[in-house]
């Protein structure tokens, strides 16, 4: 296995990054003639904000499925702290730490707003006064300690986007998978939402890894980038690096001429 | 506790009343009817737990035939003592339920539905088939000991009673949040460290245990039991239960056992229509109020209790 030498260095990760969290070595996904995801390689380092992004059916989705156990890779290694964590189950996962949040149906719709984050803190907090003192602090850290009682299915959308996110936090994540968190949410919340992920990542320690079609926002968070079509990395690099590459921009605005 | 919560405090109330009904009234053929209702209850009240992870259980009536032959093996065959025999069902309908459900919990909804429903038949199929559980005429001869005569109606309403107080305790638990939110959308619980699988093994192992128990209850009562007590229509009468009392809250299945139990030993006189009226009176509830007796109360209170649509 030579493959984890092949990937590019990123260049300007950011100052603070360090050691690798998750490790993806030629990952590749098949569903029956399809090939969802190929030959995908890549690192996550420790504190850094890592971007995601592609064209719609690039395979982005699936990524999140197969790092987070919820489907296995057909063939390729996955590795998480070290540990080889290649068709474990997504239980055995997220109780490592390594926490998605889902793009689609990313609540518990017809239960309480408490109640969606005490479920998060059940695994790690055996006693129902520390699980209700988590869930506030996770309901004022994303802005929701006024809405405890309500239906999380009523809530507005954007409030359904910060809840997702505060069950993910309340699970203790060490990384924290975003499945197009902006989707959407209108300026000012788009704004407040990515304040947010900058104090998750500074504040609370949590790397993060970012799938979102908001690319200016994906520009201004990320440190690095990672650019998937049709399911093969076309590029890697800084915000910059990637908005300037040839084959990203032809991925996305289509053939020139 | 009971200050808070005016309704369980007037439960308790209830089953002591009906404790004390089944010690002091001299007319068995009543105290019969209150078992009944009571175990109508735990019957419904099992059928809706394992609803709250969002499956359909028809082995309800499955567990409780196991809990009934269990007890009946126990005390006639093997002659074990009474206390014994009677806590040899749950145990038995627990550890085949934990069997049966790690195998088949990995299905859902309708499959789910026809496995339990194939499992039901195919368990009656083997009582009628078995000589030593006496074949389609079934088991006779559970009786308490002689000593506890005058107080078994009396007992069997008290374990009757404290299942059903046990499984609302376990819904208020944590765990039956964790339940509720299985069925609302599994995927969620998943994706913080929770074991999906065993969770639903657990809600089904805990609903047939308590099922089987009743079963145990059921066949000291009875003395006699038989394989076509046992069919798939027990669960289906069980749903019939739920569905009148209302899905919403534990009281709706109790409500919904003791009202269609009542209504069920005035309509015997009616004969082989019996049964029609049971289904006109479901189609007319589910098309009536559809959050059963129980929505009713929070319809009048301005809530509602049927599933939010989605605006």
């Amino acid at each position: 296995m030579t493959s984890s030498e092949t990937i590019m260095p990123s260049s300007t990760a950011g100052e603070n990054v360090g050691k690798i969290l998750l490790k993806a070595e030629q990952l590749e996904r098949r569903f029956g003639g399809l090939t969802a995801v190929a030959d995908f390689s890549f690192d996550l380092k420790e504190g850094e904000i890592l971007g995601l992004i592609g064209p719609n059916g690039a395979g982005k989705s699936t990524t999140f499925n197969l790092i987070s156990g919820f489907m296995p890779p057909t063939s390729g290694k996955l590795f998480y702290l070290d540990e080889n964590i290649t068709g474990k189950s997504a239980t055995y996962i997220s109780r490592k730490g390594l926490i998605r949040t889902f793009q689609h149906d990313s609540l518990l719709s017809e239960m309480s707003v408490a109640d969606n984050i005490i479920i998060a803190t059940t695994h790690r907090l055996k006693n129902a006064a520390a699980r209700r003192e988590k869930m506030r602090e996770m309901a004022k850290l994303t802005g929701l300690e006024n809405y405890l009682e309500v239906t999380a299915g009523s809530l507005p959308h954007g409030l359904q986007r910060m809840l997702s996110i505060a069950i993910a936090l309340a699970a203790e994540p060490k990384v924290l998978c975003l499945d197009e968190p902006l989707t959407g949410l209108q300026g000012v919340e788009v704004a407040a939402a990515l304040d947010l992920f900058e104090m998750i990542r500074s504040k609370l320690g949590i790397t993060i890894l970012l799938v979102e079609h908001n690319m200016r926002a994906v520009m201004r968070i990320c440190d690095r980038i990672l650019v998937l079509n049709h399911g093969r990395l076309l590029a890697e690099g800084t915000p910059e690096e990637v908005s300037r590459n040839e084959l990203v921009i032809e991925a996305y605005l289509g053939h020139k001429k | 506790m009971l200050k808070s919560n005016p309704g369980l405090a007037l439960c308790i109330l209830i089953a002591l009343a009906a404790i004390g009904f089944a010690l002091f009234s001299g007319d068995p053929y009543y105290v019969q009817v209150v078992i009944w209702v009571f175990a109508n209850a735990v019957l419904a009240v099992t059928l809706r737990f394992v609803l709250l992870i969002g499956e359909l259980n028809i082995a309800t009536a499955a567990f409780f035939g196991i809990g009934a032959y269990t007890t009946a093996v126990a005390a006639t065959i093997f002659e074990w003592p009474f206390v014994i025999s009677l806590l040899a069902a749950p145990v038995m309908a627990g550890l085949i339920s934990a069997l049966f459900g790690w195998v088949t919990l990995r299905t859902k909804g309708p499959y789910f539905l026809l496995i339990s429903f194939a499992f039901t038949e195919i368990v009656r199929l083997f009582y009628t088939k078995s000589e030593f559980l006496g074949g389609n005429s079934g088991m006779i001869g559970m009786y308490p000991p002689m000593a506890l005569n005058d107080y078994y109606p009396a007992i069997a309403v008290t374990i009757l009673a404290a299942i059903l107080f046990a499984l609302y305790a376990a819904e208020r638990s944590n765990l039956g949040r964790i339940f509720k939110a299985i069925q609302n959308n599994e995927d969620i619980p998943r994706s913080v460290g929770l074991n999906v699988i065993g969770l639903k093994i657990l809600c089904f192992v805990i609903a047939s245990t308590a099922v089987g128990l009743a079963g145990g209850v059921h066949s000291y009562t009875n003395s006699v039991i038989a394989p076509a007590d046992f069919t798939f229509f027990v669960a289906v009468l069980a749903l019939a239960y739920v569905k009148i009392g209302g899905e919403g809250h534990i009281a709706g299945p109790i409500i919904g056992a003791t009202i269609l139990t009542l209504v069920g030993q005035w309509l015997h006189s009616f004969g082989p229509y019996e049964n029609i009226f049971y289904g006109a009176i479901i189609i007319g509830v589910l098309l009536l109020m559809p959050g059963g007796i129980i929505g009713l109360g929070d319809r009048f209170r301005g809530r509602s209790t049927t599933r939010r649509d989605p605006h």
